[in-house]
């Protein structure tokens, strides 16, 4: 047997699990959003794109949608900042920072059903922590509670999304911070580089590919995330939380729709496909000119 | 030379002042559960920061582990877990080995690809996943459950491994080629105790996601058989008069084994999830 042949079947198993698990998942899942199929009927025909056009005019899908996207763009920009501000104070040689950091990821490894529960708690009118700690600070007309409030329930599962990850950016920037060479600094700091200089122009550059792995993979992970909204929320108060994913749940599995559902989960692949393609152009182009 | 020392110190006061922001922000939610979970519901409903001690009790704890169900479910989870980390193991581990070791033809596109399943909307494979899990007579099985997480964890550990493999120099594989080792030898006698850290950490992140998971276990499991702490934690918390000394108690109960396996890898975590993100450079 030849060497290649040998790699080839190390491979395989990985390729067909994801070959019959997730490859056939996802085309059958297109072919299914052209169909009217009920989870609890027996037959089911082919609809053409009915299913798109009742997307079009469905006014949930387009909330859901433009909360995805908000709640998108706002984490991933808030984590990749705070990852930054975070990192660069775990940077420091001070005392104390070696057991902030072996601790401080604690909270990207503890199960979402879990993150949920803590914060409903605290966000509970009267006996939760967050209304306690208002109480006490004289602010006593903001008790309420927050999952359930039309104007904080987005935001609040935006913080959501802080507290799991921007530790895990936080580290992430840290280690490729480290591995920039010392002398860079060093040389910056003979041109008399202000701090401020040396981040942008050694430090940013630096961790360039590191920033660019995080923002991808996070832009696709929290588009497509569906347990916090739907483990705090489910969506409410009325729409005021739901996302794509959420509604293309409650589609398939409350209202048993699933050639709906699967029309809705269709068009969520095909953005980020968009987005992934134009991602995969700039990154190009950026590798050329070099 | 005086105002190089200011800015650093400066520097000292304002790094603090984050670190000191951040254990609040992202520790104290974690000990406020635990604090919680030692609470009668009376004194939890007093909306008292410190309550006088004898309102601290271990009941929360007694009725979850012998009145309710949960010692089941904390089974289950453990059972998938445990099986979900050794099945993807073994297959990424193969896996990533023949990405980085051997030239095959299409071998960014297999890349590629494998990263491209990250877009993949998993509320969209749920739905032929459910049908074929159904059809495979695996519906409400361990094996169901398990092969859900197995997809979910596979790409990425994948990628992961490919890169931490990446940097153990060849001449390792080479050198022990010559000496007339094939190629598992090789892998298990020469890689894998070099990368040790990287499969502690990859089975890590399998162990951690398939226990925190709750999209799949929602659909695929349908009776107690198959119903793991996730679910149950929910189902506590979403109850009419929520009893919350004991979700507490059942939560603290949920976070106490990923945070224990945390502490054995958390000095590699990061180095070991990142690894495919840092060799490009």
């Amino acid at each position: 047997m030849t060497e290649t042949r040998k790699g080839q079947l190390l491979i395989a198993p990985a390729l067909l699990i994801m070959a019959i698990f997730t490859l056939y998942p996802l085309a059958d899942g297109i072919r299914t959003a052209f169909t009217d199929q009920h989870l609890l009927k027996e037959t089911m025909k082919y609809v053409g794109w009915a299913n798109f056009q009742r997307i079009f005019a469905d006014e949930i899908f387009w909330v859901s949608l433009y909360h995805s996207v908000i709640l998108t763009v706002s984490v991933v920009l808030l984590q990749l900042v705070l990852g930054l501000v975070l990192a660069w104070a775990m940077k420091q040689k001070l005392p104390g920072i070696r057991l902030f950091k072996s601790i401080i990821m604690a909270s990207w490894v503890i199960p979402v059903a879990a993150t949920v529960i803590m914060f409903k708690f605290m966000a509970q009118p009267d006996i939760g922590l967050i209304n306690i700690l208002f109480k006490l600070t004289g602010l006593k007309g903001l008790n309420r509670y927050w999952f359930g409030d039309m104007h904080a329930a987005l935001p609040f599962i935006i913080l959501l999304h802080l507290w799991r990850n921007v530790p895990f950016y936080g580290v992430a920037f840290l280690a490729a911070m480290q591995a920039i060479p010392a002398s860079y600094y060093e040389a910056a700091e003979i041109d008399g580089a202000r701090a401020w200089g040396r981040f942008i122009h050694i430090t940013l550059p630096g961790i360039r590919g590191m920033i660019i792995v995080m923002v991808t993979i996070h832009v696709l992970w929290t588009f497509n995330n569906f347990d916090f909204v739907y483990l705090a929320t489910g969506g409410g108060p009325v729409n005021a939380t739901d996302v794509l994913p959420v509604y293309v749940y409650r589609q398939c599995w409350d209202s048993y729709t699933i050639g709906y559902g699967a029309a809705i989960g269709t068009v969520m692949f095909v953005m980020l496909m968009i987005y992934f393609i134009i991602y995969i152009r700039i990154y190009e182009k950026r590798a050329g000119a070099r | 030379m005086s105002t190089t020392s200011k800015s650093k110190k400066i520097s000292a006061v304002l790094a603090y002042l984050i670190v000191f922001l951040s254990l609040f922000f992202f520790i104290l939610p974690m000990l406020w559960i635990i604090y919680t979970s030692f609470r009668t519901q009376a004194s939890i409903f007093t909306g008292k920061v410190f309550p006088p001690p004898e309102e601290f009790t271990l009941e929360n704890y007694q009725t979850i582990l012998s009145v309710t169900e949960f010692p089941r479910y904390f089974f289950n989870s453990i059972r998938i877990a445990a099986l979900v980390t050794l099945a993807s193991l073994v297959v990424s581990i193969f896996g990533a080995y023949g990405l980085s070791r051997f030239e095959l033809r299409g071998k960014n596109l297999m890349i590629m690809g494998i990263f491209s399943t990250q877009m993949f909307p998993q509320v969209l494979l749920i739905i032929p996943l459910y049908l074929l899990v159904f059809r495979l007579l695996l519906l409400d099985r361990v094996i169901g459950v398990s092969l859900g997480h197995i997809i979910l964890v596979l790409p990425f550990q994948v990628w992961m491994l490919k890169g931490y493999f990446d940097n153990i120099p060849l001449d390792l594989d080479n050198s022990a080629r010559i000496d007339g080792c094939n190629i598992l030898q090789r892998l298990l006698h020469v890689v894998l105790p070099v990368a040790a850290p990287g499969i502690m950490v990859a089975a890590f992140f399998s162990f951690v996601v398939s226990w925190g998971d709750y999209l799949i276990v929602s659909i695929i499991s349908q009776s107690q058989r198959t119903a793991t702490v996730t679910l149950v934690i929910k189902r506590l918390s979403g109850s009419l008069l929520i009893r919350w000394g004991q979700v507490a108690a059942a939560t603290v109960l949920t976070i106490v084994p990923t945070i224990a396996l945390f502490s054995f890898v958390q000095h590699r975590l990061v180095e070991g999830l990142t690894a495919g993100a840092i060799k490009e450079e």
